[in-house]
């Protein structure tokens, strides 16, 4: 993985987050945003200034690809540098949860 | 009673907040955003006073697409209502939204719109700048006999390149202060400065140039 994934991905934000773990399953903007609606009860309501600015960057960025054009929307789905992103970025969290719970008092 | 009014406004490139302020605001005073012309000429059609929030993208990416990214926004519930200079203007009904609507949810992604703004209008202006506007002053300025057109040009240039030159400034310190808060500070100083040095320089040149243009035409 090049410096510029790194810097950019990891950490990454949790709008980042959320797509990447979404689009394990072919979907679209709008389908990421209502996922991640039901996965956070309705507290976190992706935007789609946001959605649509991520999408292209990880288009760009090689970290997920465009599958095909449905009604207008675009599905898309993780590639391998993807996955290999996502992966770093659920053991970081995974790490900061165990902490957590280990040290709460 | 008129139903269409135009109302002229100017605001730089990088002041799509109060743009977007503005249009919400001719809103609730039961006036419609429904064109806009260079060099800022609004025009309003008379609707009922309502909520409405206004918001502007910058997105060369997604013009290109038009169709699918106006369709996210409108699944998102944002009407898009038009493309400007590269802005394009949506707008949701507030009845029951929250005062705070946005279209962008984090500062990540603030601050990569605030990014394209900056690579496909500032960076084009500050070249057009030194390679256009500088050397036509220059021209204009010390051309021996001067017409009333040229004296108006040059005038007009020189106090569009002065408000342009300090709207930059302005920026370009909005972007830092908004990265600031982002990232660590080290590994952005560099580039902030490189642009401040950028701007100050063309500010100075401007100013020597000011300052020979008047003494030129007063003596």
């Amino acid at each position: 993985m090049d410096a510029h994934i790194k810097k950019v991905y990891v950490p990454m934000t949790e709008t980042g987050f959320y797509i990447l773990l979404c689009l394990q399953e072919p979907n679209h903007g709008y389908g990421i945003v209502q996922k991640v609606k039901e996965l956070t009860n309705d507290d976190i309501v992706l935007t789609p200034g946001t959605m649509y600015g991520s999408l292209s960057k990880m288009e760009k960025d090689g970290l997920i690809s465009f599958e095909r054009e449905e009604q207008k929307r675009k599905i898309y789905r993780i590639t391998e540098l993807g996955r290999e992103v996502l992966e770093i970025e659920m053991n970081r969290i995974e790490r900061l949860y165990n902490n957590m719970k280990e040290m709460r008092l | 009673m008129k139903d269409r009014k135009t109302e002229f406004k100017w605001f730089t490139i990088t002041q799509y907040k109060e743009e977007e302020e503005y249009l919400s605001k001719m809103n609730s005073k039961g006036w419609r955003f429904v064109g806009v012309n260079l060099p800022g000429f609004y025009h309003f059609e008379k609707c009922q006073p309502e909520n409405v929030t206004y918001k502007l993208d910058y997105n060369q990416e997604g013009i290109k697409n038009k169709s699918e990214y106006v369709q996210m926004f409108s699944d998102c519930g944002w009407d898009h209502v038009l493309d400007f200079v590269g802005y394009s203007y949506f707008r949701k009904v507030g009845e029951n939204t929250a005062a705070d609507e946005d279209i962008f949810c984090d500062d990540e992604s603030r601050l990569d719109m605030m990014k394209r703004v900056f690579r496909g209008r500032i960076i084009p202006l500050i070249i057009l700048f030194f390679c256009v506007i500088i050397p036509q002053l220059l021209e204009n300025g010390f051309a021996e006999r001067q017409s009333t057109i040229q004296k108006v040009l040059t005038t007009v240039m020189f106090i569009m390149g002065i408000v342009y030159l300090a709207s930059f400034a302005h920026f370009t310190k909005d972007c830092h202060t908004f990265e600031k808060g982002l990232r660590d500070e080290d590994s952005i100083r560099v580039k902030y400065y490189a642009i401040y040095a950028l701007e100050m320089l063309g500010l100075i040149i401007f100013l020597a140039i000011g300052g020979l243009l008047v003494h030129n035409v007063i003596l």
